[in-house]
């Protein structure tokens, strides 16, 4: 047993403080989603990326002839937790490209795939921007029911259906597309291929959907005869599903940087409890322990995945474990954090430099942000179906 | 980070564990429930044969000193056998005690016994609150001719009644900080004055009222220095709160699997009990706690065994682990339906000890009032970046 890092990645922790120093503004209105509603935020968020990406840090575990550092695991775990504790913006650049794409594309992509998206997601710039198109309107937690159509004519796909809750979609340039291929598929799993698809591609039309306090993070898409080169087909016809499950493992383990993001959050509540006076009751006191233990343990549960990575192995259920966790802790932070806020957390959170915001307004943030991080990346509840499934070797009930 | 053990742990985890599953086997807790002793004598000389006794005892105390790590892993696997008995008390307890802050003298004759014989020594410290605050620490110890003279009530001490010596915390100050004035004392158990009665818990796990009555203890029997006796009863608190939580996490994971298994066999409306969509989720939780529980003691186990105790994070564990205790062992029992309310099943026998586990080296309220004062002296991270 071990519970240090190594010398390596703690030195790569020294110089990533170093950055954030010089680049990264104190009181950034940090969290989940905040970088695509406002324009600026959006353009300070893709600079950041930008400047990430000169040093190598945008796409670190990324191999080096894919513009990577070819980076550890626990390198890779120090970036997420220095990037969640600091809110530093632009590690994801919407999240789709640098998460799942890129690792996504180079499991199952084509050398010329390869060649052509990879480097423009590890630059950082517009151009490497993506969205995740899975979700319909009837098909959510039952993805393998998805509808919209790639048809294949001569040597193009002609897509043809509608997608929804397409987070960052009016910020990309490509969409990583699920559609179905074969409507006669006996089994509604297979006959789903992956697709790129040019956002710029005619037929194309995205509508912003406000969220529950008027942010836009994500948008509807509709793909109207949108004509598509075959040759963006990523890995094999029909084989989608498989490599989308991929795709989600990698897209689920955000454990790490989200441990970091509540214990920056518990940080600057205790503080703030302190300096008001509220840290001396008891019943205040006592939840902000609860809440760091919960955050704790956490943490500790993903980076044994980290651990269980690093040896080569498969992780199934954990990160659906450790989602399904955090989902629990984003709704205790809300809660305790607007509690120890008072009535100040009734000011709302997206408006900038309201007065009488505290803590930026980080504490409503969260609190109306959760029920959708519970929903998003798949619900804690399916989840859980798939812990109980993978984790415990239970029959499947529904 | 490594969160793997050594080929030599992995063994000790295999020998110890398949040792329990041989020697005490579930009818076997049974019976010592009722029994006067409440442990199994010639189990516990065969396991001081084995040098588990000794196992973090020096060498030069006919110890195999081994490491705070195999200690947590025998502790794990005490936890998921429920094994009876005062290995806890003596060798988690007494003798850390005993090898930080006794004499040579003591040490010679205390360390090697336990780890040669197997002799018992239990830790006496509760009193009225039992709720391991220094205030709590009351029994009178008065200087008289070269020694002191002990009058007063411990509760909750385990298997004293078999034990050849106790190590009792007395006052031997009063003050107005009740830090102030806690003195240690080496006692022999068969001192004129004491008298031992067994409380009947209900996991029947040996707890006894131990009543001193002008009993005489020497000078040389003061373990530490006279007054300052509380940095003992802190060292083994926190020594014990990981050890102790290690045995509840060794206790919940067997309670996770034992209900897992029913749920696959148990059949009702034609399928089995664990194809229901809220069962699955109640024991995909209870995964979730024993998983953390177990991860978060390895990693302050292994703080302690580097030396570098993580205050904080012991006493995190510890309310980690009391809370996870509950909840494992009740969905346990809740998913076995009416039999899992019965002294038949196994699930019981893990459930019965809750109480006992929660309150020994500290229930919630101690440890979180240990958290929060070291939140309150922390200095934020993100503070470090404000010039
Ligand atoms: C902030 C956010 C960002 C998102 N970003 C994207 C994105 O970029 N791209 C994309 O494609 N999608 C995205 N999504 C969509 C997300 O993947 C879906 O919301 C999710 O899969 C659930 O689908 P649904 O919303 O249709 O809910 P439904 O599937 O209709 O679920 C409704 C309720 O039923 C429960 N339920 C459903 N099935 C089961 C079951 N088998 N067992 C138990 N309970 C069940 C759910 O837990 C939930 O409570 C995003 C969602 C959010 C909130």
């Amino acid at each position: 047993m071990d519970f240090k890092f190594d010398d390596k990645a703690e030195e790569l922790r020294k110089k990533i403080r170093e950055f954030v120093k010089d680049n990264i503004p104190t009181d950034i209105k940090m969290g989940l989603f905040v970088d695509e509603h406002y324009d600026e935020d959006w353009a300070f968020a893709m600079e950041t990326a930008k400047k990430l990406s000169d040093i190598g840090w945008l796409t670190m575990s990324w191999p080096k002839e894919h513009c990577g550092m070819g980076a550890s695991v626990w390198e890779r775990v120090v970036m997420g937790e220095e990037s969640g504790y600091w809110g530093i913006p632009g590690m994801g650049m919407g999240v789709s490209g640098t998460a799942w794409v890129g690792p996504s594309l180079m499991l199952f992509g084509t050398e010329e795939q390869k060649k052509k998206y990879l480097p423009k997601i590890a630059s950082g710039e517009d151009d490497g921007v993506w969205c995740t198109g899975y979700s319909e309107p009837d098909s959510g937690s039952d993805l393998a029911s998805l509808q919209c159509s790639a048809k294949r004519v001569g040597d193009e796909y002609i897509i043809n259906g509608q997608k929804v809750w397409n987070s960052a979609g009016h910020r990309a340039r490509w969409c990583w597309l699920a559609c179905r291929t074969d409507p006669n598929a006996k089994r509604k799993h297979d006959g789903i291929s992956l697709i790129i698809v040019d956002l710029q591609s005619p037929g194309v039309t995205i509508r912003p959907i406000p969220n529950i306090i008027g942010a836009h993070v994500f948008n509807e898409l509709f793909f109207k005869d949108v004509h598509v080169p075959a040759e963006n087909l990523v890995g094999k016809e029909n084989n989608g599903w498989a490599q989308l499950m991929q795709a989600l493992a990698f897209e689920r383990g955000v454990a790490i940087s989200s441990s970091a993001m509540t214990r920056r959050m518990l940080d600057e509540l205790i503080h703030y409890a302190k300096e008001t006076g509220a840290f001396a009751k008891p019943e205040i006191r006592h939840k902000l322990v609860d809440l760091a233990i919960d955050i704790k343990t956490l943490r500790i549960l993903a980076m044994e995945a980290a651990w269980k990575v690093a040896k080569g192995e498969m992780v199934i259920h954990e990160p659906s474990r450790d989602k399904a966790l955090n989902d629990l802790i984003l709704e205790k932070v809300g809660q305790i954090g607007t509690e120890i806020i008072g009535a100040f957390a009734q000011v709302d959170p997206l408006e900038k430099n309201a007065g009488l915001q505290r803590l930026r307004g980080l504490m409503e943030w969260i609190y109306f942000s959760t029920p959708g991080m519970w929903a998003a990346a798949g619900t804690t509840d399916t989840n859980r179906n798939i812990v109980a499934q993978f984790g415990l070797g239970l029959p499947r009930g529904y | 980070m490594d969160f793997g053990l050594t080929k030599d742990q992995e063994l000790i985890r295999k020998s110890i564990r398949e040792f329990f599953e041989k020697e005490c086997p579930k009818e076997k807790i049974r019976e010592l429930k009722t029994d006067k002793k409440g442990y199994d004598p010639k189990m516990w000389k065969k396991l001081a044969d084995l040098g588990y006794m000794g196992l973090v005892i020096p060498e030069e105390y006919s110890g195999a000193e081994g490491s705070f790590l195999d200690l947590m892993i025998v502790m794990e696997e005490i936890g998921r056998n429920i094994v009876p008995g005062p290995f806890f008390t003596t060798v988690c307890q007494s003798a850390p005690a005993i090898e930080k802050f006794g004499t040579p003298v003591q040490k010679k004759n205390l360390l090697k016994k336990i780890a040669e014989k197997g002799e018992i020594t239990s830790y006496a410290v509760n009193e009225a609150k039992a709720d391991y605050s220094a205030a709590d620490i009351q029994l009178a110890a008065t200087p008289q001719g070269d020694g002191f003279v002990l009058n007063g009530v411990k509760l909750f001490v385990p298997y004293a009644n078999s034990a050849t010596h106790l190590l009792v915390a007395g006052r031997t100050k009063k003050s107005e900080n009740p830090e102030e004035g806690v003195t240690l004392f080496l006692v022999d158990a068969k001192s004129k004055g004491i008298e031992i009665e067994e409380i009947p818990t209900a996991a029947r796990d040996m707890k006894c009222e131990v009543r001193f009555a002008n009993v005489g203890v020497s000078k040389e029997n003061v373990v530490g220095e006279i007054d300052k006796g509380w940095q003992i009863v802190d060292y083994v608190l926190q020594y014990g709160a990981v050890l102790k939580s290690a045995e509840m996490s060794g206790g919940v994971q067997a309670a996770l699997d034992i209900a897992t298994r029913y749920a696959k066999e148990r059949y009702q409306f034609g399928k089995p009990i664990g194809s229901f969509q809220s069962l699955q989720h109640r024991l995909v939780n209870m995964l979730t706690e024993v998983d953390g529980l177990k991860n978060l003691v390895y990693e302050a186990a292994w703080y302690m065994d580097q030396g570098k105790p993580d205050t904080m994070l012991n006493s995190m564990v510890k309310v980690k682990a009391n809370n996870v205790y509950h909840r494992v062992c009740y969905d346990a029992v809740y998913i076995h339906g009416a039999i899992g309310w019965t002294e038949e099943m196994d699930i019981s026998l893990y459930l019965l000890r809750s109480k006992a586990n929660e309150n020994d080296c500290g229930a919630n309220g101690v440890h979180k009032e240990r958290i929060a004062m070291e939140l309150d002296r922390y200095e934020p991270l993100f503070l470090s970046m404000r010039a």
